[in-house]
């Protein structure tokens, strides 16, 4: 699920990310970056201590959501996850957004394996959802790896929204990232040409 | 000499004067409400939309009912990020009129409602006047957001400017 933009290196093959389902047998493979506090601290839970909470968590949060996904390396072993929440219509208007959000162990920064996954998420819910017209991000604004890998998968930068979530009791400033359905016509035209 | 403008509670004998802003396409084309045809309908937005509302009020000039301004709490955010949302009947516009109730409302909605944080407010990129307004009112401009609100009848999707009015920001 590769999109090849113009100056990216390209990937070497074990580092080519693929985005599965979860099971409760990822559990183990969960804690590699729940249990991570310099994972979690970016993110509104504390790190699990035990795999019991990766357990738990695993059944009543990622099996019944919308659209949640593990990130994935050539072994099929995760080495992260990421979520694509639909956002409520209001006053029973249709559906037009959603937010993703995304988490990715120690171990595997710096190498681009999140701004793939991002990448790859996008294709797939615009893909899966035509209603969609936003997908959404925001990361910390001292988060700034975070920010790149949102620019570098094509989300425009949009702004910085104050205290606008509350992360480990604090209200925290965000920036807010957007990715377009236009966005998405435009990105496709040098895919189409490269096709043979 | 400056309008009066007073904020009290609106309630269901207000419904003549809600229908001078609530029947009007050219006030209400930027908000999610449906238009008020008839006083039946005035009535019945009332009693279904404002009577049990967190925060809704009328706002006057010199006592009479020209418009409305209400805080509405996100539903996930344990009441720390609410939305504000305004209208003024036509006639009234250009008097500073709407920039001074919403004043008053970040004077008074954030120790009325306790555990707020945040006041949003998002206009369409093409509600300029509306823009001013937030601006005057002392809200800071954070951004436009593309797609972000539903278009009127079913349209597509506009981009919107969001602002923000903090507890903080309180002198």
């Amino acid at each position: 699920m590769e999109l090849q933009q113009g100056g990216a290196p390209a990937a070497e093959p074990d580092d080519e990310v693929t985005l599965r389902e979860f099971t409760l047998a990822d559990a183990e493979a969960f804690m590699s970056w729940a249990s991570d506090p310099r994972v979690a601290r970016f993110q509104r839970r504390d790190a699990y201590e035990h795999v019991d909470q990766a357990r738990h968590y695993i059944s009543d949060h990622v099996l019944p959501h919308p659209w949640y996904r593990a990130i994935c390396l050539a072994d099929g072993v995760p080495v992260g996850s990421i979520s694509v929440k639909p956002a409520p219509a209001e006053g029973g208007g249709r559906l037009f957004r959603a937010s993703v959000g995304y988490r990715v162990a120690r171990a595997h920064w710096g190498r681009g394996v999140a701004t793939r996954a991002v990448r790859a998420a996008a294709e797939a819910v615009f893909a899966a959802w035509p209603w969609l017209l936003r997908l959404e991000a925001v990361a910390d604004v001292e988060n700034p790896a975070s920010q790149r890998v949102l620019e570098k998968a094509g989300f425009v930068r949009e702004g910085v929204l104050r205290k606008y979530i509350v992360l480990k009791g604090r209200p925290r400033d965000m920036v807010m990232f957007s990715l377009v359905d236009t966005d998405r016509h435009q990105q496709k035209q040098p895919m189409e040409s490269s096709r043979p | 000499m400056a309008p009066v403008v007073s904020l009290r509670p609106l309630g269901l004998a207000d419904a003549d004067a809600f229908m001078a802003w609530a029947s009007d396409d050219r006030v209400m084309r930027f908000l999610k409400r449906p238009l008020c045809a008839t006083r039946e309908q005035a009535v019945a937005q009332i009693r279904d939309t404002v009577l049990g509302h967190p925060w809704f009020r009328a706002v006057c000039v010199a006592g009479r009912p020209v418009g409305q301004v209400s805080v509405w709490p996100y539903a996930d955010e344990g009441g720390r990020r609410a939305n504000l949302g305004y209208a003024l009947a036509r006639d009234h516009w250009g008097r500073g009129i709407a920039a001074a109730a919403i004043r008053m409302v970040v004077g008074r909605v954030f120790d009325d409602l306790p555990g707020l944080e945040r006041l949003e407010a998002v206009t369409d990129v093409d509600n300029v006047r509306s823009q001013r307004v937030l601006e005057k009112a002392g809200f800071q401009t954070e951004g436009v957001l593309r797609r972000y609100i539903a278009g009127r009848g079913g349209g597509e999707a506009r981009d919107a400017v969001i602002y923000s009015f903090l507890s903080s920001d309180r002198a």
